[in-house]
Formats: structure tokens, sequence, C-alpha cells
């Protein structure tokens, strides 16, 4: 019996993971000073929030809550901080250099424990091109499992001010752990104003939508 | 009637005066989030962030007409606040733009 607990508890926490990171999206976690940053992910059955505020130009805090409802009502909260590494300015893009530290706690039907999570992303973008990869960490019951995505999206025009701006981008999800291992997941990202909101679908089927407001 | 005028023609010329339009070149701006960042951070400085703060994505350039005259410090602070680096300020006087424009 205590095996089988074992198990389940592991393939839940995999689960988690795979729903947090492919719907996980690739926002500046440090945008300019004094900004605040609405970020949601939807799906019928899950949803991830937070909200930041950035009080340096390189760093910003963060608190988390997620709830996934077919995961033994899973539901979790974190504080955190974020911090810009490196920004690297060029004449028509910039590269960004960031790290996360989360920490907090969950509980679900079986009880209560701790979590937390850290992150290293990186990200270049030019108004044509955008690419961006993360290695992200999670650490529970002390158990270690790492994540690692990577992003590419291309934009059909260039946009100016106040227009919308549009992308086509493909994600791609590697979990060792998991028993497929890759995830791709096709999307479209819209930005207009301080909204961006982005539609996809897994190659499991899963669909998503990621909401962000920036202030 | 004419003390009037004169006194809103005065009103009008002190505050033409007082502003100016200050150009900012800023690489590395690309997308929408670099308007919102720099429309917040020179907030404080003019009347309407939407149509005072213009920013260029192909020229890299922020325009700003501000309330009043502005110091290059003041504007490399608040585009380091954004998350970017002022390379080159230059400034149109509105006094002048209107005395050009009335011409």
């Amino acid at each position: 019996m205590g095996v089988y607990h074992k198990g389940m508890k592991h393939i839940k926490y995999f689960s988690i993971l795979l729903c947090l990171f492919s719907s996980y999206a690739f926002s500046h976690p440090v945008i300019y000073k004094d900004g605040f940053v609405y970020w949601g992910s939807f799906t019928p059955d899950m949803n991830t929030q937070k909200l930041s505020y950035t009080f340096d130009p390189s760093y910003s805090i963060e608190i988390n809550s997620s709830w996934f409802s077919n995961i033994n009502e899973y539901r979790d909260y974190t504080i955190g901080a974020n911090y810009l590494f490196k920004r690297w300015l060029n004449a028509d893009s910039q590269g960004n250099l960031y790290g996360s530290i989360h920490a907090g706690t969950y509980e679900d039907k079986d009880g209560t424990g701790n979590v937390g999570h850290a992150m290293l992303m990186g990200d270049w973008e030019s108004r044509e091109l955008y690419t961006a990869g993360n290695i992200m960490g999670i650490y529970f019951d002390n158990k270690e499992l790492y994540k690692y995505s990577y992003r590419i999206g291309v934009a059909p025009y260039v946009a100016g001010m106040n227009t919308l701006q549009n992308w086509l981008i493909l994600k791609f999800d590697y979990f060792k752990e998991d028993y497929n291992g890759l995830t791709i997941t096709p999307m479209m990202r819209f930005f207009y104003k301080n909204v961006l909101w982005e539609l996809g679908s897994n190659t499991r089927g899963d669909s998503f939508l990621t909401l962000m407001v920036h202030y | 009637m004419k003390i009037l005028l004169t006194l809103v023609i005065s009103v009008f010329l002190s505050t033409a005066a007082l502003a100016e339009t200050v150009k900012v070149h800023v690489p590395g701006m690309v997308c929408q989030m670099c308007v919102q960042g720099m429309q917040k951070q020179f907030k404080s400085a003019v009347a309407d962030p939407e149509k005072d703060v213009l920013v260029n994505l192909d020229t890299k350039v922020v325009t700003v007409h501000t309330k009043e005259p502005i110091t290059d410090e003041d504007i490399k602070k608040r585009v380091k606040d954004a998350g970017y680096n002022a390379e080159k300020i230059t400034r149109v006087s509105n006094e002048k733009k209107v005395q050009e424009e009335t011409n």
C-alpha cells in the first residue's frame, strides 16, 4: 500500500509539472520600474496565476497560485524573486538573461507540503524573430526534477507602436521523467498595448489560453 | 477685452516657453512593452502619456512633449528605469516650433 501510494504521489507530481510547464509563458519576469504584471494561464481543468511587481529594472517580486482540479485537487501558493542578470541592447534587437527562485506550500486531498522552484531563462528578440530557452527545477519532498524548454517564433509582419503585434511560435518542452519526453506546442501570441495573450494546443491535445497584462 | 486677450496670449506663450520636445535615441526597443515602459517612466513629465510619449520602433527614437524643461540626467534616469539606455538626446523648443508654424 505504501509503495503504491508513493508511486501515485510521484505520478501526481509529474502531472502537475507537465501542466505547469507546458502552459508556462516566456514572459519577461522583470519589466520596468514600478511595473505590475498579472499573468494567468487557463484550461478547463487548471489555472496558474501570478502577480509581480518590478521595483527596480533589475529585479521583481512575485506571488503565484496554481490549481489542478483533475490532479487530486492540487493547489499551491508560492512567493519569489526574479532577477535580470544581463540585458544586451543591440541596434535592432535585445537579449536578456533572468533567474528566479520561488518557494511556498501546496495542498491536495492527501495533505500539505512545501514546494520550491528555480529557473534560469534567456531570450533574444528582434521585431521579426524571437527565441527563448529556460531550465526550470522543482524541489519537493527532498526530490529534484528538471525541465528544459525552448521557443522559436516569427512575426508575420512588423508591428509599430499601438498596433497589434502577432507571433507564430513553436515551443519544445523536454522532461526526461515523462513517458513521452518531448512535448511540442504550436501557438499564436498577440500583443496589443499592455495586453498579451497566447492560444495554443500541444501534441497531447491540451489547449490553453494565456493572458498577461502589465501596467 | 484687449487686456483679456493679452493675458491669454501671455499665458499661452509662457506655457509654450516652458514646454519642450525631446527626442531620445534608445537602441534595443523592439516590442509593445518598451512603449509601455517609456510612457510609464515619462508620465509625470507630460500632460498625456498616450499622446505626448511617442515611440518609433523603426528608428528607435522616443519623442517626448514635456510640460516643463527636463534635464539630460533626468531623461537618462527615466530611460534607465524603463530598462534601456539613452544614447543621444536632441531638443526642439516648442516656442520655436510655434513660431515656425506661424510663419
